[in-house]
């Protein structure tokens, strides 16, 4: 058995301490109901548990390997429900979106969240709102050039994020 | 001089990138990073940033969701319950059982030979543990002294590495611990043990493998021929 396997119980453990949160994210966005997110959670670590020694990280790290299982799993509960419509609670839309698709919304939105407010600010107010920079500066106080200066330093922000989350060009 | 020219030129490369600048804005950059290649790679570089950010939608920018602080305990659980399960199944295949526990103990064939005397001139029995799983074999002698009884135990198609431990069961049915062994594959061990209680009061030994427990009765009266002057606690 090598090491790094997700074979123990505190294996498991230390796996979910580190990854439940963004593998929640990723299952409530694509599933969008809590439910069935949790579902998903249980299945992707009892899966990883179950084939805790194929785990290699020297191939891979444990982040992506388990991304990769819930991928799985979504699609296989995605299946599951479409026999049985259910509705979605807490006002959340249910993603209709290819998985892929939502996948890679979903490591923006979390990348987003990742940076500082003062970033994620200005990239929405100009970008995702469309708003002139004279305006944003405004309403925030300050000078124009601090605001396209900020953009230019959230999306460096976004990339570093993004390159964590395994990202690349 | 050019480095702070540059520098105010890369504040503006993040709107660029992102297609905020105005026409003329756009024209002066680009005059700039014609002869700039370090702009012209911080470009590059927020370029693909630039392109991903159409993914996300600013809808899921708040705080994530966050799954029920019990989700991780019913994880443990329920892994901890298909372990114990599988250890079960496992056990269970090894030994490949054809019978229940409490049938195997009922259904245990004694065989007894009375053996000539080793030389103390005393009697031995041999005792055969029947219903074993198949492929194992299980046979023991024991052998009267005047410390307790000294017990042979012959053993062969257990998984290698099989601890058994071996005890004896009296008569007002205490059992006294007689020592382990572990069986080695291809030994087809015998391992010498020894059990403070004394032969005659011995009602039955027990070994215990792999998570069952076997029994052989031992006949009494065949050993306490020889040691009438112990008293029969019954």
């Amino acid at each position: 058995m090598q090491s790094g396997a997700l074979t123990g119980e505190r294996d498991v453990r230390e796996a979910y301490a580190a990854h439940s949160g963004e593998l929640y994210g990723f299952a409530m966005r694509s599933l969008g109901d809590s439910g069935l997110a949790e579902e998903a959670v249980q299945e992707t670590f009892l899966r990883a548990w179950r084939a805790g020694d194929r785990f290699d990280p020297q191939i891979g790290s444990l982040r992506t390997w388990l991304f990769a299982i819930l991928r799985n799993v979504v699609i296989d509960l995605g299946r599951a429900r479409a026999a049985r419509p259910r509705v979605a609670e807490g006002g959340i839309e249910p993603s209709v979106e290819p998985l892929e698709e939502a996948l890679l919304a979903w490591q923006v939105e979390e990348a987003m969240r990742r940076i500082g407010e003062d970033h994620r600010r200005v990239l929405v107010e100009t970008h995702y709102r469309g708003r002139p920079y004279a305006e944003v500066a405004e309403e925030l106080g300050v000078p124009e050039g601090t605001v396209k200066s900020r953009v230019y330093y959230g999306l460096r922000a976004l990339r570093v994020v993004l390159e964590e989350m395994g990202y690349e060009d | 001089m050019k480095t702070e020219h540059c520098r105010n030129r890369r504040e503006s490369l993040g709107a660029y990138a992102l297609g905020h600048l105005s026409a003329e804005e756009r024209a002066g950059l680009e005059a700039h990073l014609e002869g700039c290649p370090g702009c012209r790679a911080e470009v590059d570089s927020l370029a693909g940033v630039a392109l991903l950010l159409a993914h996300g939608n600013p809808a899921n920018f708040g705080p994530a969701p966050k799954p029920s602080p019990e989700l991780g305990k019913r994880i443990e659980a329920t892994i901890g319950a298909e372990r114990r399960s599988n250890r079960r199944r496992v056990r269970r295949r090894r030994f490949a059982l054809a019978l229940s526990g409490a049938t195997a103990v009922a259904a245990v064939v004694l065989t007894v030979v009375v053996l000539s005397g080793d030389g103390e001139g005393v009697p031995q029995q041999r005792v055969e543990f029947a219903a074993l799983p198949a492929g194992v074999d299980m046979a023991a002698t024991l052998e009267p002294h005047a410390y307790g009884t000294e017990i042979h135990m012959y053993v062969s198609g257990m998984r290698s590495g099989t601890l058994c431990r071996v005890f004896l069961r009296g008569a007002n049915g205490a059992t006294v611990p007689a020592g382990t062994f572990r069986y080695r594959w291809g030994d087809d061990s015998r391992a010498v043990l020894s059990s403070a209680l004394d032969l005659s009061r011995t009602e039955a030994i027990g070994v215990r493998a792999g998570g069952r427990t076997f029994f052989a009765p031992v006949d009494r009266g065949a050993a306490a021929t020889d040691n009438r002057t112990e008293e029969d606690p019954t």
